[in-house]
């Protein structure tokens, strides 16, 4: 085991390499520069867009500055932002909390809410709570989480009842600690019920999906057939082996974790990871969109990586060696 | 009658000449805190390295209002600041031009270091005009042969700034420089930083030292940026108490416009600005949103469409240049239908290149091109150009008027005006298509490809004209219609040509900054208004409306001809 996850890790380095390449190059081809965003303002000249462009590194030959950058990286430095002149490091440090706060509890509630229904659904089949938790589900899978998250800020601005987004308001810092906790997941309940009302049905579906599938399985029918109790037979042997596909699913989430929820929080002003990509894809600050997809890609690997473990460990069945 | 006036006249002359600062005669209360909202944080608070809103204006908060040497109230009137008097700008026997500025003393730094001479000739010296440090600031201190001003103490509370040739803006640019603290800054600037200095985090390293009304203390990125009012800001109102009068100020980062306007509604921002389509909605729940909304003057934006040419195509070229074609493409433009369909019915049309706010506006000398589509087609036939049997618009040579208009996709404002002229040029006969595009790929391509023919855009502007040089040069790099060889090597030197207007008109923005005499000025800018109308190489569409929403527990609130709701930030106060 300890072999294989090494090797795992190991091959994570080249994959890692040639996904930089990749993004790299796609950065450079995609249409103009950092600079572009100011050669149209008339109080900016061109003397000072080629002093910038020296400045900023942007001169160089776009090979240069990959392997710069990649030199950078291997001692763990992710470089500078052209916009913010801050090391990257710190602008991602920044936003991590938020990133995370918000990812996990959405996480979290929609595994729970996902796997639950799922399970009450298969068992159910057929049957009106199926159908209105079916409908319920691809409501959920319909709704474009734009469309909800201005539903719900509307209804937040009508009712009086939730700010209008934000993580922190101004007041929070002035707070005890356990006021601003309140505070805080008081504010994370819209953005964090927008996030997880899309991705819970996706999960409970896939729920519904396999356990009936292995609820007709001969091994299920003989379990009730030797006269097991239907408790034991469904969450000791039908479960377990419904459970693989989910595992699997859930090492490929793990990396969503950090990749931060653009619409989500732009709508909802909340300081995450997802809005400085996005600015910085639009302004073209290379290194802050390098960071985080490097970032995203390791979580991505690790998570894949977590899955397999995972399985194994509770699939005797699978061996890695 | 007459005597009342005269009794209000002269009662006018004594509040001005008495007001030595802006808010020296305010009144209002102490305390207080005003939430506004902005759409994404600052960037940077380091003014070299600021280029955009978000970063400016909370730099202003701190480096702005008494913290420039002089300052502009709302309708254009320049007033002393941390500059007590100064005199000049005058010529000075060398053929150069000087000002002299006596500084106010007794003034502090926010960390109670005392305001001198040092700061401001280190400021102008070390910073601006460094050559290490790259900045915006210092092409607009540019006179018109390139020269850089200096500054030279002459003692701590006098300073002299020299150009070696009349710069008729140094005044006032010199004077709304933002003065940076010598003995925080100087080491950055020795060690070459400069552009790291005052990156966001120095918020809550609380490294801010400045002589505005208010200082950031705390930062949260994306959240907020909170300022307390600056307890050493030198004003004071008219009954001695130290302003500001708010005790802090709030920047809320909203990051959706839909999110704003709601925090709006529900009292979390005190100030909004409306889009058009909103205006009508405030405007109708005055009462009970407890605000006040009111439009006010054009903006200083402008939005036009642009022809190239330099068109690879030897007839584009042909049109493009040929000024009846441009006069009936103004003639094609209707304007009141963009106003009404666009902008809600909140904008002005715009035919001048100098904006309706700025005291150089002209409009006596500016020719207006109203829509007509029967003096457009006169325009073309002057211009060469029949129609074939199907009513398709043919040039002097018999070739098809075919081009296509491009503008930025999701602007929709753009996109809405694009479709009115495209409309209204096939009525004349002319084939077009109209494409919308990436903003980033068409600039590139318009500066630097050049392979488009028609192009509607937009540029921000100011009440001075001169703002307008790196647009209206025949070098300036935005002179997009005509492109100089020199800085576009896509144009083919062999077919470029300077008509004479654009000649003059580049000697207008060469020679009026030499020229101290306001009057002359505004004939300089009268002669430049009216070539530009005559010629139209930038043909306007309108001019939208500065819009304005407020709590009105927010008092002391003054909007002006070139200034909105925060100019005055240092005497508004909240009840």
């Amino acid at each position: 085991m300890v072999k294989y996850i090494a090797r795992r890790l190991l091959i994570m380095i080249p994959e890692l390499w040639i996904i930089t390449v990749i993004v790299f190059t796609l950065i450079q081809l995609s249409p103009g520069t950092f600079l572009d965003q100011y050669r149209l303002d008339p109080s900016i000249s061109t003397e000072t867009l080629k002093a910038m462009e020296k400045e900023l590194g942007l001169d160089k030959p776009a090979v240069v500055q990959y392997f710069y950058w990649l030199g950078k990286l291997v001692r763990l430095d992710f470089g500078y932002s052209f916009y913010y002149r801050r090391p990257v490091v710190d602008l991602i440090a920044e936003r991590l909390l938020g990133t995370f706060v918000l990812s996990l509890y959405s996480f979290v509630i929609s595994w729970i809410i996902g796997v639950v229904l799922g399970i009450v659904s298969a068992l159910k089949k057929y049957t009106a709570t199926d159908k209105i938790l079916t409908v319920v589900a691809f409501s959920g899978l319909a709704l474009p989480v734009f469309f909800l998250a201005l539903i719900l800020l509307y209804v937040a601005a009508r009712t009086g009842w939730f700010p209008i987004g934000g993580m922190y308001s101004p007041e929070t810092s002035r707070m005890d600690v356990w006021s601003a906790f309140k505070d805080i997941l008081w504010r994370l309940q819209l953005p964090g019920f927008a996030l997880t009302f899309g991705s819970f049905a996706g999960l409970m579906r896939y729920q519904r999906g396999s356990l009936l599938d292995v609820m007709n399985e001969d091994y299920v029918e003989f379990a009730r057939a030797k006269g097991m109790p239907e408790r034991v037979v469904i969450y000791r042997h039908a479960l377990r082996n419904a459970i693989n596909p989910l595992i699997t699913m859930f090492g490929g989430s793990l990396a969503g974790l950090l990749s931060g929820a653009v619409i989500t929080e732009t709508i909802f002003s909340w300081p995450g990871l997802g809005r400085l990509t996005y600015q910085a894809l639009l302004q073209k600050d290379y290194y802050v969109v390098m960071a985080s997809t490097v970032i995203s890609t390791v979580l991505l690997v690790v998570g894949n990586l977590v899955g397999d473990i995972l399985l194994a460990a509770v699939d005797p069945r699978i061996r890695y060696e | 009658m007459r005597k009342v006036l005269v009794t209000l006249f002269v009662s006018l002359l004594v509040i001005f000449s008495f007001a030595a600062y802006i808010g020296e005669d305010a009144t209002g209360k102490k305390g207080g805190t005003l939430t506004v909202g902005t759409l994404s944080g600052p960037r940077t608070l380091n003014d070299t390295v600021s280029k955009e809103t978000s970063s400016s204006d909370v730099i202003t908060m701190f480096m702005g209002y008494g913290g420039t040497l002089i300052e502009m109230d709302e309708n254009g009137n320049f007033y002393p600041a941390l500059a007590e008097k100064w005199d000049g700008p005058r010529l000075t026997k060398d053929g150069g031009m000087e000002i002299i500025w006596y500084l106010r003393k007794g003034v502090k730094w926010s960390d109670g270091k005392p305001f001198t001479a040092d700061d401001v000739v280190f400021t102008l010296n070390d910073v601006y005009v460094n050559p290490d440090i790259v900045s915006s600031f210092k092409d607009i201190l540019r006179s018109t042969n390139d020269y850089l001003p200096k500054a030279t103490k002459i003692n701590d509370y006098t300073v002299r700034m020299y150009y070696p040739e009349p710069f008729r803006l140094a005044l006032r640019y010199l004077g709304g420089m933002y003065i940076f603290p010598k003995h925080v800054a100087e080491s950055w600037v020795k060690n070459k930083k400069f552009a790291e200095f005052w990156t966001v985090d120095s918020i809550n390293k609380k490294e801010i030292v400045a002589l505005g009304p208010f200082i950031p203390v705390e930062y949260v990125p994306d959240q907020y940026v909170r300022f307390t009012a600056n307890p050493n800001y030198w004003k004071k109102d008219k009954s001695g108490t130290q302003l500001p009068y708010l005790k802090e100020f709030i920047f809320k980062i909203i990051s959706s416009q839909d999110a704003m306007k709601l925090a709006f509604e529900n009292g979390e921002i005190d100030i909004y600005s409306p889009r058009g389509t909103e205006f009508a909605y405030f405007k109708e729940n005055e009462k009970k949103f407890n605000i006040t909304v009111l439009s006010y003057g054009p903006a200083y934006g402008t939005e036009f469409i642009t022809f190239n040419w330099n068109n690879k195509d030897e007839a584009k070229r042909d049109w493009f240049r040929n000024v009846h074609f441009r006069k009936a493409v103004a003639y094609a433009m209707d304007k009141k239908k963009i106003i009404d369909t666009l902008y809600n019915g909140l904008a002005i049309e715009q035919w001048s290149p100098v904006s309706m706010a700025s005291p150089y506006y002209n409009e006596k000398v500016t020719v207006k091109y109203p829509y007509d589509l029967n003096k457009a087609k006169a325009e073309l036939k002057l211009g060469g150009f029949t129609w074939d049997k199907n009513g398709k618009l043919l040039d002097s040579k018999g070739r098809p008027v075919k081009f296509m208009i491009e503008t930025n996709a999701g602007n929709k404002v753009r996109e809405g005006m694009a479709n009115i002229i495209a409309s209204a040029l096939k009525q004349l006969g002319m084939d077009i298509t109209m494409i919308p595009g990436d903003f980033n790929t068409m600039v590139n391509r318009m500066l630097n490809v050049g392979d488009w023919d028609a192009i509607i855009i937009g540029l921000t502007g100011g009440d001075e004209p001169q703002g307008g040089n790196n647009v209206w040069a025949l070098d300036g790099s935005l002179h997009f219609w005509n492109l100089s060889p020199e800085l576009a090597d896509w144009v083919d030197p062999k077919i470029y040509t300077i008509p004479d207007f654009e000649k003059q008109i580049d000697k207008i923005f060469k020679e009026n900054v030499r020229i101290l005499d306001d009057k002359v000025v505004k004939d300089y800018w009268a002669q430049f208004q009216k070539l530009a109308s005559e010629n139209i190489p930038l043909v306007y569409t309108v001019n939208s409306l500065r819009l304005y929403a407020w709590r009105n527990t927010l008092k002391n609130v003054r909007i002006g001809l070139l200034q909105g709701t925060l100019w005055n930030a240092d005497w508004l106060y909240k009840e």
